[in-house]
């Protein structure tokens, strides 16, 4: 099992990834907002194509992004084969007892444009950047600090638990556990999980511990120093006139 | 089980949006300082768990655990659910920037809820009365999951009417397997660890 790096491209140089991460988040949040107000085919399709040229300019490959989509892909799979036969309106082929609606299809087909363009537009906003910049400009934007600290200890944390899984799994195969459609599958993935969880359980002691003997006392503080310039609000200026642009022209288009 | 962004109306995810800031408020207010680093410790654990892939037949359903979430953590288990969400998002795409309310309010509601029916396995002396309710608790969280997340369509346009029922009944096998898991993971915890349930 593999856990995906977000931040495996932050040490590019691209106009997004120069941007100050509060004003970047905030500016790409209203994109994304934007994205998913998109009223008609033609306004999701500009949407479309806006992303796209987002991820471009961010120098994140798209081979990258690519095998990223995976769970957006099965989503709008979901949808684009049962509303087309499902929705009632104008038929526009038949095929024995099925009949395509348009009005389904074109649902369909604005749900999948709308999902695609917000996750694609999740790499402008967060690949561009460490993780650790993503959460202090988190902190910055006044989200409530134990959040922060909870996102920034599960991240921590969460190699650490994948690491522990797999050796238990390994383990288990090693004395001659393979998983199939049975109780006996069932019941060892329980065991292994039980395991896993107090294992974390009394790890969460030492490390509470260290940290208070370090002089932890409940608030994070952020050592990351941000300085806003002229620059970042042009960039800022000039999404944000996209993403009104797209949402008016949904009403005239 | 998780909905991505572009398909809910918008007064159903801005609801689901404030719906998740105030109990997340309210939660984070009665979680003492100190507490956080466990947290997130035991949100972590959780995160990787629900990475299992179980075998069905000729496919494979991945393991959700709200409910065993919710045994473990009680109430908290809403901001664990939460923070769990916004990784997975951000992670794996899984999900949605727009519909983190809704997918916590989906996920973290049942989830408090199965806490809540777990504590009446106190009710009960017999041995494998924590088994019992494990199961219960476990396949009931996501039954309740897959009835939020037909509402939240249903109430989005009547042209969802049929995704909703076959969300509902493409939970049945994943409810079955949950409970199964949930119950043979609190016997387990109940035999090495019972400070764990509470007890």
């Amino acid at each position: 099992m593999h856990l995906p790096e977000i931040d495996k491209y932050a040490h590019l140089d691209s106009p997004l990834h120069s941007w100050d991460p509060r004003v970047k988040i905030v500016s790409l949040f209203c994109l994304i907002l934007s994205m998913v107000l998109a009223s008609n085919l033609l306004v999701a399709g500009l949407g479309l194509m806006l992303a796209v040229a987002l991820v471009f300019l961010s120098r994140i490959p798209f081979g990258f992004v690519f095998l990223h989509l995976r769970w957006v892909m099965l989503f709008v799979l979901l949808f684009f084969i049962i509303m087309p036969l499902t929705v009632s309106g104008e038929e526009i082929a038949r095929f024995h007892f099925l009949s395509i609606s348009r009005r389904g299809l074109e649902l369909a087909s604005l749900i999948g444009l709308r999902a695609f363009s917000a996750v694609l537009l999740v790499f402008p906003m967060i690949g561009t950047m460490k993780f650790s910049s993503t959460t202090a400009a988190l902190q910055r934007l006044k989200l409530p600090n134990k959040l922060v600290q909870m996102i920034i200890f599960t991240y921590r944390y969460i190699f650490v638990a994948l690491d522990e899984m797999g050796r238990m799994f390994m383990a288990a195969r090693a004395r001659g556990f393979r998983s199939g459609t049975n109780l006996h599958t069932l019941k060892t993935v329980g065991n292994l999980i039980g395991m896993l969880f107090v294992r974390s359980y009394e790890r969460t002691e030492h490390i509470h511990r260290a940290m208070v003997s370090r002089g932890y006392d409940g608030t994070l503080r952020v050592l990351d120093e941000f300085a806003l310039a002229k620059k970042d609000f042009l960039k800022a200026a000039l999404v944000v006139a996209l993403a009104l642009g797209l949402y008016f022209a949904g009403w005239t288009l | 089980m998780h909905i991505a962004d572009g398909v809910l109306s918008v007064p159903v995810w801005t609801g689901c949006l404030a719906v998740t800031a105030a109990i997340t408020g309210v939660s984070l207010r009665k979680m003492k300082a100190e507490d956080t680093p466990r947290i997130a410790l035991m949100t972590s654990a959780f995160f990787i768990a629900s990475l299992i892939h179980i075998p069905m037949g000729p496919t494979s359903v991945h393991l959700i655990l709200n409910g065993l979430v919710g045994i473990i953590l009680g109430p908290l288990a809403f901001v664990a659910i939460l923070v769990g969400l916004i990784l997975q998002a951000v992670l794996f795409k899984h999900g949605g920037i727009t519909t983190i309310g809704a997918n916590t309010v989906m996920m973290g509601l049942p989830a408090v809820g199965a806490y809540y029916l777990f504590r009446l396995h106190r009710l009960f002396k017999f041995r494998v009365s924590a088994g019992i309710f494990g199961a219960l608790a476990g396949g009931v969280a996501v039954f309740l999951g897959a009835v939020i997340l037909a509402l939240l369509l249903v109430t989005t346009g009547s042209e969802f009417i049929v995704v909703a029922k076959l969300a509902v009944w493409a939970h049945l096998p994943v409810m079955v397997i949950e409970g199964l898991i949930a119950a043979f993971v609190v016997t387990f915890l109940k035999q090495v660890k019972p400070e764990m349930l509470g007890a």
